[in-house]
This record gives structure tokens, C-alpha cells and sequence, in this order.
């Protein structure tokens, strides 16, 4: 018996309802074994066997007991985004958490839960350019996933690799968007997915001409400036779920954009494809942070040094930019010690024979052996004495990003009868290891560079000095993640060092404390950064620029502050986004489910 | 309706395999990372006889020869081995003993009455089938979706007894590792008509479902629909556009031709002539377009509905006759200083199949309005607050 039947169904509610065929499948054998004798159990096996079949093939994070506890602390709210966007989403999700509560972690998860069950096999990550090794640093150090970033030296092209993590303007480029097309991804993953909101621009064109099988948009504040941005972003998800773009205005979005209407309606389409968590409803508590943000005036002698370098560096750009990127290392060295400086212009002059400015480099050289005392490094001495006093072993990180720096302040701490311990990017990580386990049973001072930003977890440790500033915000908050994270049980102490009328003291009282960067939650800068990217800005070169090309001290200080309102209007306009997506969504239960 | 499927753990996995290889006759001896098995020689299984070693979860196996296995959720050894359980005996006999517990009905549970003493006077034996369905549903636009669902209905009056479909369920959950049975009674011209009944069953049960996705599948198709307007009004507009180019091409060499001197004029004219052809061309196609617009691109929103229709199968996949009692059954109800005995139809596996009402307002008891006092016959909640 074989049949088949087709209902139509009439018009309703607006749509031209398809076609449903319902055929019912021939029952001959099963009722032919109906005169078969079995074994009693036989029978009860089939019907386990028929329902098993049937099962989801185990709907659990079988990856989970996998991770390292170490590595990485999961919070139920992302445990439960990952499933759901896995298991009850069919591997297309729209990530939406408000800021700061781990999508990247969420994503993390869901990454290691599709290798651990083997369909990975090609996984494109897409992110705003100053965040991509950041990416690749996360999923590497709490999830053991190895990507290769746009940004490393051995990365060939799209083709040529299966785990990438890169910029999606490098994707969308000439050079490469064919290739990316080319290609079937298993995995896309899109960071800050707001900014494919509009559907006239390359990078939506790139992700709707994308072929993969799963996909996972991130993004906190999925509402740009009109409503119809959710209907973009969703659509490249799942398209047809909110029906036309006309519909979707009618009968969702009220005349004046504002307001959804419709709610009820909305939100069971939208949850089927986003996951929105709110901060009240997680369990995350941070400690308190406070920053405490110490200028020196610096001595005669180093405040001559700064002025020689800064009017090197200006001369010498303003005759060749191609050397921006020495002329910056110069610039940050200068105010992080001197031997850090000696090196890269002896190296200059001696190894790379660098002539047409020879003379001034020569009486740089002069200037540093001039200097017998270091400002920074004396006044290290009072915060480092002060916690061997105040605070559990003493321990206090100390960043810098200077490998001569880091070695001059080990030395001098050792002399003065401190237990240290050096952090940097030559060890192996078994050395790594093993020195974070020393300083924890050991205590004291680790002094570090910016290597330990992309590693582990010290937050048994909360005390962390600043000795100089990275110009990319990131880093710094990278810096400060290592301590302050979940698990840290502490208030936080963070103690920036700049001395005085330098390039760093504009860049931390002007920019870093305009954007609140140390009072950040973790997420918010990113949010703010990655906005910045989109006007164009890297943040480093800015910096440059303006202390390169201003011709005098209330000049340079004008730039700085036209940056730093530039920042706060970044920022106001994130927070204020946040706000509004915040009311947008408000009593939509796109969360964890009760059931 | 319940949902059939198990959720198919590493534990359900084991558990399974373990008593499936042994009622084979095979012998097991398990360590924490492996199990050893021995396959007898003359077992009916597709598994090949002899040694095999099962290597517990997704972890690689040691050895890489033929009889190194592996056991998971998604492992191609323990797919196999649910097909080959699941063709086994897809019919048969199970029998929902009236010794187990007795069911007190929620508005009874519920309420502010205890209940000291429950029981059940069997007075016949009942038959019912139990059929499981696979459904699936599939549409271009969602990832086809498949359901298992198990439908009872009474043999005699082929009464719906979805309650009895759950006790199936639970009898039959991988916790279970027997129950009792045998072969089972009913003939083909018998079952044949049981199962046509639980056929249109499941289809009911689904309903709500069903339109659920088919509004989904028709929003899609109107989405594709309106994307393809919209493309086909850009495409209008762009040959309108060069429609209105080649016309005041056309006339600007027309001007020429009464103008110009004999040689432009003859090259303008042959111009004027392809430039025509072209006009007239174009002209065609977009009077078609516009005409096929006007009536709303009906053949290409065929195509794209049809596309986008419902394809739902239907598969019935084990037959079980289910012998159940009907009878009556007693409770003996307590409040205060009274007791009251009051005896309902009731049947295993199905629960009491009487309603009961209060006597005051004569609503009947639920697990909304539960039984709330016996000191003046059976009376709901709303009438002893009343009182």
C-alpha cells in the first residue's frame, strides 16, 4: 500500500500558502511480519533501536570536560548559548549578548565542540581588523584551537589554509575575495556582524555570496540606526524568516522606526536563530578596579634625551615616511628607559649603517650615558616595596614592552633583595608554565612583556604596574584582562607610570582616561575600537601623526584633545547604541529558556 | 504528542549495545577504556564473528585493524547496530501490568484530600496497537525536520489512548531491559485498519506544526517572490531607459537625414534602419516583461511556490499489540474526621477514564479545579472557599 495525497490550503492571513504533500509510506512489511515469531526481548530492542535512531545524536558539549579549567572559566549563560545556538538553532546563530559577557568565549565553545566532533574541516573567522589576533590569541590560549591570522608572516592566501581568523576588509579585498568565494566553508564566523548591516555595501555582498553550512554572528547591538538593520543582519542568516522587506516594515517596525511592533510575534521568529543575554540575568560579578595614575617630573638629564629623540624622530619622518615604524619604536622608547633606546640606535648606526643622520644619532648615544638615574625604575621601587608590605607575597605583575627594559628592571629589583621572575616571548611554553608556577608559590615581582598578554591567567596575583603605556588600546586591556577576570577574587590595583609633558602622559590623561579605558568592562573597548576602525583610524598611527605634525606644545596638546573628543563621541555613541538596543529587546526573553 | 526519540547519550549508547550484543549470545568483558567482545560463531548479526575490540567515546582507537571499533553517540558501529535492532522485529506483543503503580488523577493529587488506600479491580483485557511514525518535513527553506511519534489506539473501539502511548514510551525507555509480551495476536486484515486510524491520528497531532512551518515555507517563497519583482521592475526600468536612448538616437538621425549632405545621409539612414530594428527589438521584450509584471510573474511564482511546498512522509515504523486491563479502582479518601470511598473506571497504562464533577456547581474536577473537601460530598476548590 502506497498512497499519496496533497491538501491545499486556502489563502490566510496575507500569504500565499505552498502546497503540503503528505505521503504515507507503504506498511507491507511491517504488517507482513505481523506471522513472524521472535524472541520476546527482540521486539522491545527494535522499538529502543527505532527510537534512538530517532534521537538527537547526543545533544550535550561533549568538548566541555575537554577544556582546561585554567584556561578558560565557563559561565553557564555561555554554556547554554552554545548549545543552543548548536543544537537548536541548526548551527546558524546570531549571537546578540549584551556587551561584556563572553560571546567570543561563546564562540570559543561551539568552535571546539564542531572539532571534537569532527566537522570543522574549514572555518573562516571575520573580524574588524584590530581585533583579529586577539582571536586568534583567545581561541588558542582557552580553547587550544590553533588559527592562522591575516596578519602572520605565514599566511599565504585563503586557499592555503583551514582555520583562519582574518580582517574582513582583507577578505573583501581584490586581492582576495575570490578566493574566499571559492571556497565551501564548513564554519563562518562574523565578529561584529552590525557592520554587514547594509545591504548596498562590499562586505554584505561578500557574506551573502559566502557558501558555508553553519554560521555565527556576533554582535551587541544588532540595531545600528533603523530597525531594518535587524532585518539585514537576520536575513543573511536565515533568509525568508521575517518574509519581505516590506513586511517586515509593516508589520513590525512602527511608521516612526522606533518602536517595534508586533512583539510577540518578533520575538518567537527571532528566537529561533538569536540568543541575547543580559547582564542582570548572569551571575557575572567583577571585583572593583582602582587606577592609580602616577606622572614624575622627569630629571634634566632625561628630559634633555626626550627632546633630542622627539626632534630626531620629527626631522627624520618629515624627510622619509618609510621609516614610520622605526621612528614609532624610537618614540616609545624614549619614554620607557633608556637602555631600551640605546639598543635600537646602536643597531641603527652600527649594524645597519645608517648615515645621514649620524651625528644626532651619535649625540643621542651621548645623552643616554649621561643619565645615571632612571626616574621610572627609582619610583617602581616605592609601589613594589609598598605591596611586599600590604599585599599576599608581594606579588605584583609589571608590564613593559621593552625586552632591555624588562632586563635592567629584573636586574635592578634582584639588587635590591627582591624574588623575581621574567616573562617574555623567547621561552617555550612549557618555560611559560613554569614560570607563572613559580611566581605563584614564590611570589614577588614578575616582570613581563607584552608576551604574557596572549597567554595565561594570573589572577591569583592584583597588583599590576603599568611601567610604560602600549598606543593601542587593546593591549592594555589585554594587559589588565590577565588579572582581572572572572575567578579573581580581589579588588584590583592597576598603577600606570609616565612621566611628565611626554608622549605618554598625553596619551594616558588625554585619550585613556578620556575613554574611561581603565574603568572599561571587558568588551566595551572593543565595541569602541572597532567603531573607530570603521572612521578609518588606527589608533597607533593617529598618535603618531599628531605628535609628529604638530609644530608646537598647545598645538599637540589641541590635537590630542580633538582626538580624545573624537573617542568620547565613539564612545557615547556605543553606549548610547547599547542603550537603545537594550530597550529595543527589553522583555524579549531571547535568553537562556527556563525549560 | 510526546516526543519518541531517546536522547542518545554515551550511556544510552552503552547501555543498548550491551544488551543487544548479549541477547545475540555474544560475551562481553568490560575495563574503563575498552570492552572485549566475542561474537559466536553462528550469530544472526551483520557483525562479523570473532574477536572485537569496542573503544569507549570519540578518543582514537589503538589499533587501526578491522576489529577495533568505536562506541559513540555518532560511531558507524553503533549506527549499524541500531538498524539491525531496528529491522529485527518491528512487531510485537507487550503487556502494561496492572501490579504497578496505580495513578491518582492530578485534580485528586492536587486538592486538600489525602488518599489512604487505592485499588484496582481488573474485570477484562483490553488490546490495544501501538505504532511508531517517523515524520519527516521537508522544505527548501528549513533543514528537513524528522519526528518520531508513537500513536495508540484501542483495537476493539479504536478509541485514541494517548495516555497509553506515554506508559509505551516508558516501558520501552533504554532503562527498560525487559518486559513481558510474546508474539503478537492480531492478523494483517486485523492491524490493517488500526494502523490507517493511527495514520490520520498523527497527522492530527501534527497539525499545529505543520502550519506552523508551512506559514514559514510560504513567507520564504514570498520573500523569493518579491525579490524577483523587485529584480525584474530594475530590469524594466534599465531597457526603459535605453528604450528612450535608442528613440532620440533614432530621431537625432532622422534630423540628419533631412539635413545632411547625400553620403551622411545615406550612412544615417542605414544606421536609423539597424538602430530601428533594435528599437522594435527591445520594444518587444519590454511590452513582454511589463505584461508578464502586470499579471505578476504568474509561471515563475509557480515555479518558486512549488518549490517551496511541504513535503511531509509518513512512515510507520514498529507495530506493538499492547494488552492492557480495564476495570474499576477504589480510593479510599481522608479529610479530618471523614472518608469517603469512591470507585472510577480505570484502566493500566491509561489512568482513570471517568470525569468526575463537584456536586455544588457540578464543574468537572481538574487540575484547575481540583477536589478540595469530602465533608459534604465531593466539592471543588471555588465551593469550599465559598462556604
Amino acid at each position: 500500500m502506497y498512497f499519496t495525497h496533497t491538501c491545499f490550503y486556502e489563502c490566510m492571513s496575507g500569504y500565499d500558502l505552498v502546497d503540503i504533500e503528505v505521503t504515507h509510506e507503504s506498511a507491507d512489511d511491517l504488517l507482513e511480519s505481523l506471522s513472524e515469531a521472535g524472541a520476546e526481548e527482540d521486539h522491545l530492542q527494535s522499538i529502543q533501536a527505532v527510537r534512538l535512531q530517532a534521537g538527537q545524536p547526543d545533544s550535550e558539549l561533549r568538548s566541555l570536560k575537554e577544556l582546561d579549567e585554567n584556561s578558560v572559566k565557563l559561565l553557564e549563560h555561555q554554556v547554554d548559548a552554545a548549545y543552543r545556538a548548536l543544537f537548536e538553532m541548526d548551527g546558524k546563530a546570531l549571537l546578540a549578548d549584551e556587551v561584556g559577557l563572553g560571546k567570543t568565549i561563546e564562540v570559543g565553545m561551539i568552535l571546539k565542540e564542531m572539532h571534537f566532533r569532527e566537522t570543522d574541516e574549514s572555518v573562516l573567522i571575520l573580524t574588524p581588523a584590530q581585533l583579529a589576533k586577539q582571536w586568534q590569541a583567545e581561541l588558542r590560549e582557552k580553547f587550544g584551537l590553533d588559527f592562522v591570522c591575516n596578519y602572520d608572516d605565514d599566511f599565504e592566501d585563503f586557499d592555503a589554509h583551514d582555520y583562519i581568523i582574518a580582517s574582513i576588509d582583507t577578505a573583501k579585498s581584490e586581492r582576495h575575495r575570490q578566493t574566499v568565494l571559492d571556497r565551501d566553508w564548513d564554519v563562518l564566523v562574523l565578529d561584529e556582524a552590525h557592520y554587514v548591516k547594509n545591504e548596498e555595501t562590499d562586505r554584505y555582498d561578500l557574506i551573502d555570496r559566502l557558501s558555508y553550512n553553519y554560521a555565527f554572528f556576533l554582535t551587541a547591538t544588532p540595531i545600528q540606526n533603523e530597525l531594518t538593520d535587524l532585518y539585514n543582519v537576520v536575513s543573511l542568516l536565515r533568509p525568508g524568516l521575517f518574509g519581505t522587506r516590506d513586511v517586515f516594515h509593516h508589520y513590525f517596525v512602527n511608521s516612526n522606526q522606533e518602536t517595534l511592533v508586533n512583539r510577540d510575534e518578533l520575538q518567537d521568529r527571532l528566537n529561533k536563530v538569536m540568543i541575547r543575554n543580559r547582564r542582570e540575568d548572569t551571575d557575572i560579578d567583577f571585583t572593583d578596579r582602582t587606577i592609580d595614575t602616577r606622572t614624575f617630573d622627569p630629571t634634566p638629564k632625561e628630559r634633555e634625551l626626550y627632546q633630542a629623540v622627539s626632534d630626531y624622530v620629527k626631522g627624520a619622518y618629515s624627510q622619509d615616511q618609510g621609516q614610520k615604524l622605526v621612528l614609532m619604536l624610537l618614540q616609545k622608547e624614549v619614554v620607557s628607559s633608556p637602555v631600551a633606546l640605546k639598543q635600537t640606535i646602536e643597531k641603527r648606526l652600527y649594524d645597519q649603517s645608517e648615515l645621514t643622520h649620524e651625528d644626532e644619532l651619535e649625540s643621542i648615544l651621548n645623552l643616554i650615558d649621561e643619565i645615571d638615574t632612571v626616574t621610572k625604575q627609582e619610583r617602581l621601587l616605592d609601589i613594589v616595596e609598598e605591596a611586599r608590605e600590604n599585599v599576599e607575597m608581594g606579588r605584583v605583575i609589571v608590564f613593559t614592552q621593552f625586552r632591555a627594559t624588562q632586563q635592567q628592571i629584573l636586574d635592578r629589583l634582584a639588587a635590591e633583595g627582591y624574588t623575581v621572575h621574567a616573562f617574555h616571548g623567547g621561552h617555550s611554553s612549557s618555560e611559560k608554565e613554569q614560570i607563572v608556577e613559580n611566581f605563584e608559590e614564590e611570589g614577588g615581582i614578575l616582570v613581563s612583556t607584552d608576551a604574557m598578554s596572549e597567554g595565561r591567567n594570573l589572577q591569583f596575583c592584583n597588583i599590576l604596574v603599568n611601567l610604560d603605556l602600549p598606543w593601542n588600546p587593546m593591549r592594555v586591556e589585554q594587559r589588565i584582562g590577565r588579572v582581572h577576570r572572572i575567578g579573581q577574587k580581589r579588588d584590583v590595583f592597576i598603577f600606570n607610570m609616565a612621566l611628565k609633558d611626554t608622549v605618554e602622559e598625553y596619551v594616558l590623561e588625554r585619550l585613556y582616561h578620556k575613554i574611561d579605558l581603565f574603568q572599561q568592562s571587558v568588551g566595551e573597548l572593543s565595541s569602541i575600537l572597532s567603531r573607530l576602525e570603521e572612521s578609518g583610524t588606527s589608533f597607533e598611527d593617529e598618535i603618531f601623526e599628531r605628535l609628529v605634525s604638530a609644530d608646537s606644545e598647545v598645538d599637540l596638546e589641541n590635537d590630542f584633545d580633538a582626538m580624545a573628543v573624537d573617542l568620547q563621541e565613539q564612545r557615547e555613541l556605543a553606549d548610547k547604541l547599547e542603550e537603545f538596543n537594550s530597550g529595543v529587546f527589553e522583555g524579549f526573553d531571547l535568553g537562556e529558556s527556563d525549560d | 504528542m510526546t516526543d519518541a526519540s531517546i536522547p542518545v547519550t554515551q550511556s544510552a549508547v552503552e547501555r543498548f549495545t550491551e544488551r543487544y550484543l548479549r541477547s545475540l549470545g555474544c560475551s562481553i568483558e568490560r575495563s574503563d577504556e575498552h570492552w572485549m567482545v566475542s561474537v559466536p560463531e553462528d550469530t544472526a548479526t551483520g557483525i562479523s564473528h570473532g574477536e572485537h575490540t569496542l573503544v569507549r567515546g570519540a578518543g582514537s582507537p589503538d589499533g587501526d585493524d578491522d576489529s577495533t571499533e568505536r562506541l559513540h553517540p555518532e560511531s558507524a558501529f553503533f549506527q549499524r547496530l541500531l538498524r539491525e535492532a531496528g529491522e529485527r522485529s518491528p512487531t510485537g506483543k507487550l503487556s502494561i501490568e496492572s501490579g504497578s503503580d496505580i495513578e491518582t488523577p492530578e485534580w485528586i493529587q492536587g486538592g486538600g484530600v489525602e488518599v489512604q488506600n487505592v485499588q484496582f479491580t481488573p474485570y477484562y483485557d483490553r488490546t490495544a496497537v501501538v505504532v511508531l511514525f517517523r515524520v519527516g518535513i521537508e522544505t527548501v527553506s528549513e533543514y528537513q525536520q524528522e519526528f518520531l511519534r508513537a500513536i495508540a489506539v484501542d483495537a476493539r473501539s479504536e478509541e485514541h489512548l494517548p495516555r497509553l502511548a506515554d506508559s509505551f514510551l516508558e516501558l520501552t525507555s533504554v532503562e527498560s531491559g525487559k518486559a513481558s509480551g510474546g508474539d503478537a495476536q492480531l492478523t494483517q486484515t486485523e492491524a490493517e485498519p488500526l494502523l490507517d486510524t493511527a495514520r490520520e491520528l498523527v497527522l492530527d497531532g501534527l497539525q499545529d506544526r505543520l502550519d506552523e512551518i508551512h506559514r514559514e515555507a510560504s513567507r520564504a517563497a514570498d520573500s523569493e517572490v518579491e525579490e524577483y519583482r523587485q529584480l525584474q521592475q530594475q530590469r524594466i526600468e534599465e531597457l526603459e531607459e535605453e528604450h528612450s536612448n535608442l528613440s532620440s538616437k533614432i530621431n537625432d538621425l532622422s534630423e540628419q537625414i533631412n539635413t545632411g549632405d547625400e553620403d551622411s545621409r545615406v550612412r544615417a539612414l542605414r544606421e536609423r534602419k539597424e538602430l530601428k530594428s533594435e528599437y522594435e527589438e527591445l520594444d518587444e521584450t519590454l511590452n513582454e516583461l511589463r505584461e508578464r509584471r502586470d499579471h505578476g510573474f504568474p509561471a515563475r511564482q509557480r515555479e518558486i511556490r512549488e518549490r517551496h511546498a511541504l513535503d511531509v512522509q509518513i512512515t510507520p515504523l514498529t507495530l506493538t499489540e499492547v494488552e492492557y486491563e480495564r476495570g474499576e479502582v477504589d480510593f479510599d479518601l481522608y479529610e479530618e474526621s471523614t472518608s469517603r470511598t469512591i470507585t472510577l473506571g480505570y484502566g493500566s497504562g491509561i489512568g482513570v477514564t471517568e470525569t468526575v464533577r463537584c456536586v455544588s456547581c457540578d464543574k468537572e474536577f481538574s487540575e484547575h479545579n481540583p477536589l478540595q473537601t469530602i465533608s459534604n460530598d465531593l466539592e471543588c476548590q471555588s465551593c469550599a472557599k465559598e462556604q
